[in-house]
């Protein structure tokens, strides 16, 4: 995907973990932010539909929905990653996405407030997170993308919502 | 089941050696003297036979020995000749002037095959087959699959025989199994199968041929092979999948058993050649078993190929049989199926969207409802299609417990038969592969505990030989199965002592028999004196119920002192349709499985009480039972929380019972259960979820997990 692509020399940092982000990446919103993850990730985009809510599980695990006859978890970004819970809009929808964990894949939604595109980042587009000091620990976050003045947050989806972290969390809520 | 591993002569994974006909042993010009000289022979056998003497036995034996030092010395030309000469023996007709043409054959490829120089040999012991095992996959995997089905054809065919031995069906199927995985072993460069399926092959010609009868001892060989060749399968299935193996093992010993039956096992050729019939019919006074197995017993050895099923009537019907049932069917992935099935389940969802749907109904067009009511009957069709698909018949599993009893009751001495009833009944074929295990506990626990010794069960005036039965029928949307035997039946003091000694219970007096009787499914539960290896340590029945509970099933025993005991295991028919009620709380919909509902009612204000600090109770039919409601479990705003608004749904759940307060009671429905995946699999009051009728994801409850969570929570 990325091969083809020459690296500019002007970028500072790890280069070959710049050249394995780059690529397409399908950008959101939420709570004005911007977000951007693999495209290759991404099953569908669908409106928001009957969430069936499933008990003892934190709150940002919205319930299940059905999709073709396959019952999937649907997360709630902006509870995950603790913003206000707005009331769901016209634009708000569920990206479908193809988890992989433990070498094993698995569907899940997420609620974002708005889709917004598909763009192809390149290499010398993205920097490295900063260090947001201390010992904050950013596993999930892949890097940032610069364009046109405007940053977008790459995200590891794999590490947002795969299911060792819902357990998890359901035991410290419980 | 007897483990070939299990065998010491098989355990020793030595280096295999050549056998004593192969080129290097012997040089090669020898053995084609040799050819020559059984060729010869065989010529004159058949020259004098013109007398009227019968020579067909030793002239097939001839032949195979033609054919497998040919084989040895690399003549390719030689065997396909001799099988077509047995061939020409077996048919028996004008057979003198067919085998006098073949020898003549015979003898010129002998002359041709002197002044070729030597071949490697086709298949030969000295190929390690397992380099060229991942040539081609495909065909690998066609042979894998093959086999097994051979397998287990052999051998559920081979305990027919030993019950029946005049079957000539069964042993002409068993020769078949071996002759075949004979066939795509060579193909396939296995050669450890070969050899054996090959000597099988001339034990089982022989038994055909009724110069062999058949003796357990027989039997057990026979099926040793089938075991070893099951094993060394498997070794080339693990193989194939790039793990690092063993060689095959060691298969020297059965084969020097085989050789044994072959040879030691003869019976007095019959004087008599009745007509134009090729095989003389076996005298019924056959000599006894020459191996002198002390195991064997005298009333099997005795059993007899009966004169009148002999080789030219069996023939029409053999090529009938072989013909028929293989290709009518198709071997489907089961992913597949499983797909067909999760699809048709939402078409049948989105046909009753359709059929629902207010403004579709409120059109007054003839035609389209006709067309509608049209799609209504073939989706429900194409579901019963579907769902029928994934049914198989319990016979397969119960015929692998015919092979248990066989082993179980050789090693203990007993006797016992098993009695099959139902076998063609259908279930959901993963019920099928989880009631294997518990079945298999099941019968090993008739067949020690239930079934006494002969002596025993003749003082108590009964049959020496014990009936154990396995029955199954279909009952009011389950599958019931029953296992039975006439043995001893079960001791109610001793099962009281038992339990008392390890505090089970306090007082026994009023313990129904019912009640007593669970007690055997307690964990380490056994009253067994002595422990044996096949059952007595008291683990099998609490898993026999722990399984039959995961299936959603119960068992229930029935039991008289000396006349025998009877197990009934009731299972719902599949394990991928629930049928359930639909209850509602708000606006969320939740499946209660019918199963454990006993009954509904609203309850009146002076039936419900709380005991301070403790939970809430209702009195139904006069006992307290817990009430679960259902809101706070979940974390749900309810429509009301006035108890006497809600509607009480009685649940039994093992031997607990309780009541679920619930909204309302929407209706009942049939579900196909959906996984809700790894990421809500420690919610435990939740077993899946379900598409309900307009689309939305349903929570199947768990009862159990959900009654236990409250009671801690």
């Amino acid at each position: 995907m990325s091969t083809a692509i020459v690296v500019p020399d002007n970028v500072p940092g790890a280069l070959s973990q710049a050249d394995s982000r780059a690529g397409k990446y399908l950008t959101f919103q939420l709570d004005h932010e911007e977000f951007g993850i693999r495209v290759l990730q991404v099953r569908e985009i669908m409106g928001l539909q009957d969430i069936t809510m499933v008990p003892q599980t934190p709150l940002y695990v919205k319930g299940v929905i059905n999709l073709r006859g396959k019952v999937i978890p649907v997360l709630c970004l902006r509870a995950k990653f603790g913003l206000a819970e707005t009331g769901y809009t016209a634009r708000t929808c569920i990206i479908v996405l193809q988890i992989h964990q433990h070498a094993r894949a698995m569907q899940m939604g997420i609620i974002v407030d708005a889709v917004s595109e598909v763009l192809n980042i390149a290499p010398n587009e993205i920097e490295d997170t900063p260090d947001f000091g201390g010992s904050l620990p950013t596993p999930y976050l892949l890097g940032m993308a610069k364009i046109k003045g405007k940053v977008k947050i790459l995200l590891d989806i794999d590490q947002i919502a795969g299911p060792d972290d819902i357990q998890g969390a359901y035991c410290r809520v419980s | 089941m007897m483990n070939v591993t299990q065998e010491p002569g098989l355990q020793k994974r030595k280096t295999r050696k050549r056998t004593a006909d192969s080129p290097e042993a012997t040089p090669r010009n020898a053995i084609i003297t040799a050819i020559r000289q059984t060729v010869d022979q065989m010529a004159a056998e058949v020259l004098a036979s013109q007398g009227g003497e019968d020579v067909t036995a030793k002239v097939l034996a001839s032949l195979s020995e033609v054919s497998e030092q040919a084989r040895a010395a690399g003549l390719g030309e030689i065997p396909p000749l001799a099988s077509e000469l047995s061939e020409a023996v077996h048919s028996g007709e004008g057979k003198e002037g067919l085998l006098l043409q073949g020898i003549d054959r015979l003898h010129q490829a002998i002359d041709r095959g002197r002044q070729e120089a030597p071949k490697a040999e086709p298949g030969g012991q000295s190929q390690p087959a397992l380099a060229r095992i991942s040539a081609d996959p495909e065909i690998l995997a066609e042979f894998l699959v093959e086999s097994r089905d051979h397998l287990a054809s052999i051998e559920s065919h081979l305990l027919t025989l030993e019950r029946d031995a005049g079957n000539t069906e069964a042993i002409h199927a068993t020769f078949r199994g071996f002759h075949t995985m004979k066939g795509l072993a060579g193909f396939l460069e296995f050669p450890a199968i070969q050899k054996v399926a090959h000597e099988v092959e001339s034990l089982l010609d022989k038994v055909r041929s009724g110069q062999l009868s058949i003796t357990p001892t027989l039997v057990d060989v026979v099926l040793e092979s089938a075991d070893y060749l099951r094993t060394d399968v498997a070794r080339i299935e693990r193989a194939a999948q790039g793990e690092a193996v063993p060689k095959p093992a060691d298969n020297e010993p059965l084969l020097v058993r085989i050789q044994a039956q072959l040879t030691g096992n003869k019976k007095v050729p019959s004087e008599a050649v009745i007509g134009e019939t090729a095989i003389a019919p076996p005298k019924t006074d056959a000599a006894p078993n020459q191996t002198a197995e002390h195991e064997a017993k005298p009333e099997e050895t005795k059993k007899e190929i009966k004169p009148e099923e002999t080789r030219p009537e069996a023939k029409p019907e053999e090529t009938k049989k072989s013909s028929s049932p293989e290709s009518r069917f198709v071997k489907v992935d089961t992913s597949k199926l499983d797909f067909l099935v999760d699809m048709v389940g939402e078409l049948v969802i989105a046909q009753s969207m359709i059929h629902h749907d207010g403004q579709l109904s409120s059109i007054s067009n003839p035609k389209l409802q006709r067309n509608l009511s049209q799609l209504g009957r073939i989706t429900g069709e194409v579901q019963k299609t579907a769902m029928s698909m994934r049914m198989v018949p319990i016979g397969q599993l119960f015929q692998r417990s015919v092979r248990l009893i066989r082993d179980l009751t050789r090693k203990s001495g007993k006797k016992a038969e098993l009695v099959l009833t139902g076998e063609d009944t259908e279930l959901d074929r993963t019920i099928v592969e989880d009631l294997a295990d518990p079945l298999i506990h099941m019968i090993r626990n008739a067949a020690d505990h239930g079934v006494e010794p002969p002596h025993e069960r003749v003082q108590a005036g009964k049959h020496p030989v014990a009936k154990i039965g396995l029955k199954a029928y279909h009952q009011a949307g389950h599958i019931v199965i029953e296992v039975s035997d006439d043995g001893r039946g079960l001791n109610r003091e001793k099962i009281l002592e038992k339990a008392r000694q390890r505090g089970l219970i306090q007082d026994s007096h009023q313990l129904t028999d019912n009640e007593v009787f669970n007690l055997i499914f307690e964990p380490g539960f056994s009253t067994a004196e002595h422990v044996t290896d096949v059952s007595g340590r008291g683990v099998g029945m609490d898993v026999v119920r722990k399984q039959i509970q995961k299936m959603r099933g119960r068992v229930d025993i029935n039991s008289e002192p000396g006349k025998g005991t009877t197990f009934y295991l009731k299972l719902p028919l599949t394990l991928a349709i629930i049928e359930g009620l639909v209850v509602a709380v708000a606006k969320e919909r939740y499946i209660v499985p019918i199963y454990v509902v006993k009954e509904m009612f609203r309850p009146t204000p002076a039936s419900v009480f709380t005991v301070v600090n403790r939970r809430e109770m209702v009195l139904v039919r006069d006992k307290l039972l817990p009430v679960v409601r259902l809101y706070q479990r979940f974390g749900v705003e309810p429509r009301s929380t006035d108890i006497t608004q809600s509607l009480l749904i009685v649940a039994e759940c093992g031997s607990k019972r309780f009541c679920l307060a619930v909204d309302d009671l929407i209706g009942k429905q049939e579900v196909v259960i959906k996984t809700l995946g790894d990421t809500f699999k420690s919610i435990s009051s939740v077993a899946g979820g379900a598409i309900l009728g307009d689309g939305r994801v349903g929570l199947i409850l768990e009862m159990d997990g959900l009654f236990t969570e409250s009671a801690h929570g």
